[in-house]
């Protein structure tokens, strides 16, 4: 038996429906340890074993997160959480449009546009993706507060990439 | 080579055939790709993936500068653009050097002077290049027998301020341009508000005939061989050959002079394409236009002369010259292409994107496949159709012909419909074997001939799909 991408993704849906803490499937030749806890590691699993997926549930609602869409044998090259509070599962994950440089200030030296605690709205800016010098502001799109930070200013990031989290009011 | 890091901007199967080079090179890649791309063969091979946008091309593989900061921010020092997509835009070759990666194709102000088409034909004529004979406004018909004698019959009378085929007519002679010159002054002066005609000769039996050259940007510039391309529907290439071996080899030599003359006068730069209209009728060519990038039918050309001309296009980008001269380049044998397009050819080629459940792709002496399908694989609706292009190479065209035609034989496809049961109809076809067609043979004979049942069968009909 194959395992497709799909069936990965329709797990991971059916997964996130349910009220279930942890899925662990292993079937000859595949392995997928899913849970709530993203500091769960899968059992039996050394630093880093075989396809292990962690997902906050209804944290990522789209398919393309960059869970499922790192392909296996490259590093998904996962940006250092600059805070590392367990995200929640009814957090909302701001994820960027494309890929480009993420840039927390308007400009060096200034202020960020929002710190974690600081509450937002939907209209509020909350970072800048830079492509060939070229500024896009991204903005929160949901009211509440901004709860994670989870890119480094000045770091390279891909479409899908979670770049904060915000707890909807 | 001088080059680490390779950026790969394209996807499918230029990705997976530019891949294979750059690792046979030694080249660290960088595959950039969209959301829908982000499984799959090349994402596979590549040393490191990086998503640069949603699905759709123009938000992802469309965008010049974001495939430029992928680039730059992957720490590549040069970006292969495939064909399609950004490949002969300038803005990408001069955004590339702007940052300081090299662009493996040509300057930006070459693209531009040989993407235009009237600049690119200022260009042919100044290196004595021939494009298709014509004449200025002709204004009497006493000045347009004249011009149509010098000219020689068939010819077409054209609307100057036309297009489409509107206030076109054709004269076989003297008589027949007489009789038509009025009516086409009247029609084109109604139809565009202007009766000025002109004088074009016109290609009864028109083959599409167009030599592979690579220069290294000094003016030094070698050819491997013409392509014949004549299979066409729609201006779309679906079947493609080398040698042309329609053409006499006096006016294959005058054809590669003439490619040659033309882009080391433009000091031509990277692998490009010197496309002609070859006059099957009066043994004459024509230039058409230049592509300025690799071609999809590429391998032919690397089948009969052995190179591998990814791998020369990376050396020419490293700075490191084209390493070897024209008498390196010797052309054996005959192959030929065939396009695997998941479209279905019973149905005007109706899109039929969908997961391939069955793929057993052929084997064999000459037999070659460049894909980046597999089983499984689920063919994605956003970008072209080419799942694959089959390459069969063999001592003689005969040879290739049935090379190919086994090798389809032998392919197991299922799930998407593909165009392979036509491209099999057609090289079995008694016109293709004999070398008798023209670019309008598939959408005047062949397609019908494929749709009725008719034309020779070497188990066409047994090809699932």
């Amino acid at each position: 038996m194959t395992i497709k991408p799909q069936d990965i993704e329709a797990l991971i849906a059916l997964f996130e429906t349910s009220e279930w803490d942890e899925l662990h499937l292993k079937i000859p030749d595949f392995e997928i340890f899913l849970s709530s806890d993203p500091l769960a590691r899968a059992p039996g699993s050394a630093a880093a074993a075989a396809p292990v997926v962690t997902t906050a549930p209804g944290a990522a609602p789209s398919a393309a997160g960059p869970a499922s869409a790192v392909p296996p044998g490259v590093s998904p090259a996962a940006p250092p959480a600059v805070s590392s509070v367990a995200v929640q599962p009814h957090w909302i994950a701001v994820k960027a449009p494309n890929l480009g440089t993420f840039y927390r200030a308007p400009k060096p030296g200034s202020p960020a546009f929002v710190e974690v605690g600081q509450a937002v709205t939907p209209e509020t800016e909350i970072c800048l993706i830079e492509v060939m010098k070229l500024f896009t502001t991204v903005k929160a799109g949901v009211a509440g507060m901004v709860r994670q930070v989870c890119v480094e200013d000045a770091v390279m990031v891909e479409f899908g990439d979670t770049l904060f989290y915000i707890e909807p009011a | 080579m001088s080059l680490k890091r390779l950026f790969v901007a394209n996807r499918g199967e230029i990705a997976v055939r530019i891949l294979r080079s750059a690792r046979q090179l030694g080249l660290e890649t960088v595959l950039g790709v969209s959301a829908a791309d982000t499984q799959g063969l090349g994402a596979e091979m590549a040393d490191r993936v990086v998503v640069l946008g949603p699905a759709p091309a123009a938000k992802s593989y469309l965008d010049c500068r974001l495939v430029v900061h992928a680039a730059k921010g992957t720490g590549c020092d040069a970006l292969h653009p495939g064909y399609g997509f950004l490949s002969e835009k300038p803005e990408l070759s001069r955004l590339c050097e702007s940052v300081g990666v090299a662009f493996v194709g040509p300057r930006a102000e070459t693209i531009e002077a040989l993407g235009d088409k009237l600049s690119a034909r200022r260009l042919a004529r100044e290196t004595g290049v021939r494009t298709v004979p014509g004449t200025d406004h002709m204004i009497s018909v006493a000045a347009a027998r004249a011009a149509a004698a010098e000219l020689g019959y068939p010819v077409v009378m054209k609307a100057s301020a036309g297009g489409g085929g509107r206030g076109m007519f054709k004269a076989t002679g003297p008589a027949e341009l007489e009789a038509s010159f009025d009516k086409a002054a009247r029609e084109a002066q109604s139809a565009f508000g202007d009766g000025r005609l002109y004088l074009e000769r016109f290609v009864e039996r028109a083959r599409h005939v167009e030599v592979q050259i690579v220069g290294d940007g000094a003016g030094n510039v070698v050819h491997f061989g013409e392509r014949d391309c004549s299979v066409q529907r729609r201006y779309q290439k679906l079947i493609e050959e080398a040698p042309a071996s329609a053409v006499p080899d006096a006016t294959r030599e005058r054809l590669h002079e003439a490619a040659l003359r033309l882009t080391r006068f433009a000091k031509y730069r990277n692998a490009g394409t010197v496309e002609f209209l070859y006059d099957v009728d009066r043994d004459d060519f024509y230039f058409i236009e230049v592509n300025s990038r690799i071609q999809v039918e590429h391998p032919v050309s690397e089948a009969i002369t052995g190179h591998d001309l990814i791998a020369l296009q990376l050396r020419v980008a490293a700075g490191d010259g084209l390493g070897l001269s024209q008498s390196d380049i010797r052309i054996a044998g005959h192959a030929i292409e065939c396009r695997i397009n998941a479209e279905d050819p019973r149905n005007n080629f109706a899109p039929a994107p969908g997961r391939i459940t069955r793929w057993r792709p052929p084997m064999g002496e000459g037999i070659r496949l460049d894909t980046h399908a597999r089983e499984g694989y689920l063919v994605p609706p956003f970008y072209d159709s080419m799942i694959g292009k089959l390459i069969a190479h063999g001592r003689t065209r005969d040879e290739a012909i049935s090379r190919m035609l086994s090798a389809i034989e032998c392919f197991t496809l299922e799930g998407p419909k593909t165009t392979l049961p036509l491209a099999a109809a057609t090289v079995a076809h008694p016109d293709f074997r004999g070398n008798r067609i023209s670019t309008r043979w598939l959408e005047d004979v062949g397609l019908p001939d494929f749709q009725t049942g008719r034309g020779g069968h070497d188990g066409a009909h047994r090809i699932p799909g």
